[in-house]
């Protein structure tokens, strides 16, 4: 949603806001958004539940109906909202490019970050924000400003439209348009003996943002374009000289150029009638092309001439100027016969000569006064001081109704105030932007620096850095897509991000098996044992209750659930059958297998593997194999007897079935010993029979003394054989 | 903008999600209880799945239990019965899926308001608040079933153990757990009532103290001059790593917002400091959920508005924003 966008992004990320002026409990009235239910009023009450990250789902219901109502109406809707991130002029599925996008530059920032620090703790060096440092922080601005959009504009076609003045480009967005003004700022160092010259190019590309609620030098061109088609002789119209002058003004010199060339003295029927006239065009044509602008280079196309170093620069400018004034005092004017070419060029000449009135004539807003002032008054104009106390100058001649949020941002970033800077970044463009701006402020400024990474008791003790990576991380968690991408940023939080990911991770539904393991993966990443056995845990549950009893065994052995794996063998033993030509034999012996191969991970569990082996050999006997088989089924009967994790109340039954074996007719299959470790544990059974939590074995009535009877027997003989 | 997720049939009194909030279970007036999931697992809307009878009367709470013992639910009746419920294959031939009756708790001389799960170590507690102004907590006594509950303790809301009210009678009841989940960690929870006996009624937090096997009042979240008013709802924050614990208490007040110390003093009493008192629904508070992070704190109330609250830059409590359910 857009309005709650950045508002309602969460935490205190927009509060901000709150910094920037004392701050009024009863001054902030918070917004009401209507949420749409589609139910017939009234609604007798609301439910609420937080889903993943910033979604609330309310459940809205009905009153019970009266008795004459129409049956039909439903009794109640739960709907979803989304709180913050997205919205605006960016779809959704961009938005998740973007996301996508920014996660690789912004890792490879925090590790090359990481790294530094490191090395400037062993080097003892205070700062780690070096040269190398600046050029990181760059690299990592470029790629993010590649993700936001394609400033190229198509190939000019081969044939060029005279009369189209204004290229069509891709559909700038402000998140772009405020990303670089960032990097203009608080990045790109070494540029900043350009930046008056950065902030026209700037403008040139985003004027037309501006467009959408304020006239602007753009929106005038535009709508001149649309006319020009149609204008015969266009140097009778004061709207041509107007558009030009406007244009002129904010340094869009290509454009001028050619739209002088539309003049009517050009062309070759005229040319002898009007030669003075298209002199003075001309000439006019040839000094705004001549323009001294002190920047490294210029794309082709574009119009003026560069000057690297300010002595070269401040010389040629002298020297353009003069020659304005000389055309400005030329006798060639009087021989103008055209009014609207004399005046329009001579206004012209005046904005170039700087003429203050000129300037505020042509431009519509104060941040296109405020770049004429910088092109054309103080071409010289040099640090961020007198840049601002410009910008409140401008502001207040040509103030905007209804602030856009880039100007906010600009008037923050002159202002040098870095909490006026994240508020509007954060009102304007959201968590993403907040999360990711912070890397430039805190390279760029030392006053933002020391604000952001600066613990605060008032925010539970986290920076300001990593409450807005916790914020960010939170919308990510919003969306079944972005999800997975939420734990590189809350790994970069010191304090509270491990937190978050834990209960990030222990929301996310275990039945789908690909998220399981992607769970699984990402708690194996961070070294988050606990979590994943606990997820493990839960999906074992959640498969052994919904029939699926091997994954169920499965998730709770790598869970290494030992209570859980000791009551369900248990079950397993309860469920078997009391003897040995069971049907259900069948069924659980596959399951055992599987607990078999892990069985030292639970008592429980060996004891029953070890079971499984004594009826399988038991089974053999009964079906009329040799004694060998039989000597088997006694190793396996001692060796669960010997079992210390074999349950006591399984003794007797186990005795009881193996009766036949005590009782062999061939030879005694148990030795001395053997014996009397069976007749000890007979013992120790009557004696625990006296405890009161003793649980009776279900034997039939003359079980246990044809059991000692067959003990007795046996030891009798075995004592015979030896 | 906002999205509908389920459409609800008529009668439909009250609605919980699951752990993960791919499952709904909407309690009836007339005693049943839906159980809505998506067909795909992509699709976020929603469709009922299986409906059973739970009580001849209406449903008046439903809480899924921790998922680690289950897809199961605790019902609270209009009469006051508690019941459990659990999905289950009960054949393993047909792989048929169907809801369970584990138990029910129903006594004739109270009845249950509230019902919260806590998983503690390895144990599963639960925590009941009744009419009568009793506190009960369960313990599960064996893992995969979810029918042999017993109970490990029995007290009444009140700081002093000695003072005991027999003619107490509550009207709503509100019970919320510390969320975390930690090892090393002694459980705790903060129960508060709505009833005709003043001392029953603030809420306090309650820890167990495994050396004397017993709960003991740790702190109370009530100023001087507040105690005695009856309380709507608490909730306790997620931490994931404030120094001090965050728990929202509505009263007939405001929503107060409380921070409750981490190390108990020499008494073992925790330190509580009330950092805000929100007023916005104007009369009785529904309900309070707090966000993942324990960052913004989401109320319901009588005005039919859902609110959120946030702490700025400074500190200072704030509404946010606010919904108003249109047609």
């Amino acid at each position: 949603m857009p309005g709650v966008a950045s508002d309602s992004g969460g935490g205190a990320s927009d509060s901000g806001g709150g910094a920037l002026v004392p701050f009024n409990p009863e001054a902030q009235v918070a917004v009401v958004y209507p949420l749409h239910h589609g139910l017939k009023p009234p609604v007798s009450r609301l439910s609420i539940s937080w889903s993943r990250g910033n979604t609330l789902r309310v459940s809205v219901f009905c009153p019970e109906p009266s008795v004459d109502d129409s049956g039909d109406e439903p009794g109640g809707k739960v709907v979803e909202v989304r709180l913050g991130g997205g919205g605006g002029e960016i779809s959704d599925a961009h938005w998740r490019r973007i996301a996508y996008g920014s996660v690789i530059p912004f890792a490879l920032l925090q590790s090359k970050k990481n790294a530094a620090l490191t090395l400037s703790k062993m080097s003892m060096n205070s700062s780690p924000y070096n040269v190398d440092w600046l050029e990181y922080v760059i690299e990592y601005s470029k790629d993010i400003n590649l993700l936001l959009g394609n400033p190229k504009l198509p190939p000019s076609p081969a044939i060029d439209d005279p009369k189209s003045v204004l290229k069509k480009g891709e559909e700038p967005t402000s998140l772009k348009a405020a990303w670089e003004l960032l990097e203009i700022f608080y990045a790109d160092k070494l540029s900043q003996v350009w930046l008056p010259e950065r902030l026209v190019d700037w403008l040139a590309d985003y004027d037309c943002l501006l467009s959408v609620s304020h006239s602007t030098v753009h929106s005038k061109l535009l709508s001149f374009q649309g006319e020009l088609v149609r204008l015969q002789i266009v140097e009778d119209y004061p709207k041509y000289w107007e558009v030009m002058s406007s244009a002129l003004a904010v340094g869009w010199l290509e454009i001028v150029v050619k739209m002088l060339r539309l003049h009517g003295s050009y062309q070759l029927d005229q040319l002898s009638n009007r030669e003075t006239e298209n002199g003075l065009v001309e000439a006019v044509a040839v000094l705004i092309s001549k323009m001294p602008r002190m920047r490294p280079e210029l794309e082709s196309g574009k119009l003026g001439e560069c000057f690297k170093t300010k002595p070269d620069f401040m010389k040629a400018w002298e020297k353009w100027r003069a020659q304005l004034n000389k055309l400005e005092l030329s006798a060639f004017w009087f021989q103008c016969s055209h009014q609207q070419t004399r005046e329009g060029l001579r206004n012209m000449l005046q904005i170039m000569l700087g003429n203050a009135n000129s300037l505020s004539t042509a431009t519509f807003n104060w941040i296109e006064l405020y770049i004429s002032h910088l092109l054309y008054i103080r071409p010289f104009t040099m640090g961020l001081e007198s840049l601002y106390s410009l910008a409140q100058k401008c502001i207040q001649l040509k103030p905007m109704a209804g602030a856009h949020s880039l100007m906010g941002l600009i008037i923050g970033i002159l202002g040098e105030n870095s909490e006026v800077v994240l508020a509007e970044c954060s009102r304007g463009f959201g968590p993403w932007m907040v999360a990711h701006a912070i890397e430039l402020l805190t390279a760029g400024s030392d006053h933002a620096e020391v604000l952001l990474h600066q613990e605060c008791l008032n925010l539970g003790g986290i920076s300001l850095e990593e409450l807005h990576r916790l914020v960010y991380a939170q919308v990510l968690s919003s969306h079944a897509l972005t999800w997975q991408i939420a734990p590189i940023y809350l790994t970069s939080c010191m304090k509270q991000g491990m937190g978050l990911l834990e209960i990030l991770l222990s929301k996310q539904p275990v039945q789908h098996n690909h998220l399981l393991l992607k769970n699984i993966e990402i708690c194996r990443l961070y070294d988050l044992d606990s979590i994943s056995s606990s997820i493990m845990k839960i999906s074992g549950v959640y498969h052994w209750k919904h029939g699926r009893k091997d994954s169920g065994v499965f998730w709770l052995q790598q869970a290494r659930d030992e209570v859980q794996l000791n009551r369900i063998a248990q079950q397993l033993f309860d469920s078997v059958g009391k003897t040995i030509s069971d049907e259900s034999f069948k069924q659980w012996e596959g399951l055992i297998q599987l607990l078999g191969s892990e069985s030292k991970t639970a008592g429980g569990l060996e004891f029953l593997h070890k079971y499984r082996d004594f009826k399988k050999s038991l089974q053999q006997v009964c079906d009329g194999k040799t004694t060998d088989a039989a000597r088997q089924a006694v190793e396996s009967l001692i060796s669960l007897m010997k079992n210390p994790s074999t349950p006591q109340r399984f003794w007797l039954p186990l005795l009881h079935d193996s009766l036949k074996l005590l009782n062999w007719q061939e030879r005694p299959l148990l030795n001395v010993s053997q014996t009397n470790l069976l007749l000890n544990k007979l013992q120790e059974l009557s004696l625990a029979r006296l405890r009161p939590d003793f649980i009776e074995a279900d034997l039939p009535p003359e079980g246990l003394s044809s059991i000692r009877l067959a003990l007795a027997t046996n030891l009798g003989r075995a004592f015979l054989e030896e | 903008m906002e999205k509908p997720v389920a459409t609800l049939e008529r009668g439909t009194t009250c609605s919980s999600w699951n752990y993960c909030g791919e499952r709904l279970a909407a309690g009836s007036d007339d005693g049943s209880v839906s159980v809505f999931d998506s067909r795909e697992p992509s699709s976020s809307s929603l469709t009922s799945s299986s409906k059973f009878k739970v009580h001849e009367t209406g449903i008046v709470k439903i809480v899924w239990i921790p998922p680690e013992y289950g897809d199961a639910i605790a019902c609270i009746c209009a009469d006051g019965a508690l019941s459990i419920w659990e999905e289950v294959v009960e054949d393993v031939g047909t792989q048929l899926l169907q809801w369970k009756k584990c138990k029910c708790f129903k006594s004739s001389s109270s009845k249950a308001l509230d019902v919260q799960f806590g998983v503690m170590g390895r144990s599963l507690k639960m925590v009941t608040a009744c009419s009568d102004g009793h506190v009960k907590v369960y313990e599960l006594m064996d893992p995969l079933e979810l029918k042999n509950w017993q109970l490990q303790a029995e007290f009444q809301n009140v700081i002093d153990s000695v003072s005991s009210f027999r003619k107490a009678s509550c009207l709503s009841a509100c019970v919320s757990w510390n969320p975390q989940k930690g090892e090393n960690q002694e459980s705790s929870f903060v129960v508060g009532f709505n009833s005709n006996t003043p001392q029953l009624n603030s809420s306090k937090v309650w820890e167990f103290d495994p050396a004397h096997q017993r709960w003991l009042p740790v702190a109370e979240l009530a100023s001087a001059d507040d105690k005695g008013d009856q309380v709507y709802s608490v909730t306790w924050a997620p931490n994931i790593g404030r120094p001090f614990e965050l728990i929202a208490v509505a009263s007939q007040k405001g929503i107060a917002i409380w921070h409750l110390g981490i190390t108990p003093d020499l008494d073992g009493r925790l330190s509580v400091e009330k950092v805000a008192l929100l007023s916005g629904h104007g009369g009785e508070v529904w309900q309070m959920e707090w966000d993942m992070s324990g960052m913004t704190l989401a109320t319901t109330g009588s005005d039919g508005m859902v609110r959120l609250w946030q702490s700025n830059l400074n500190g200072v409590w704030h509404e946010q924003a606010a919904f108003e359910p249109t047609p």
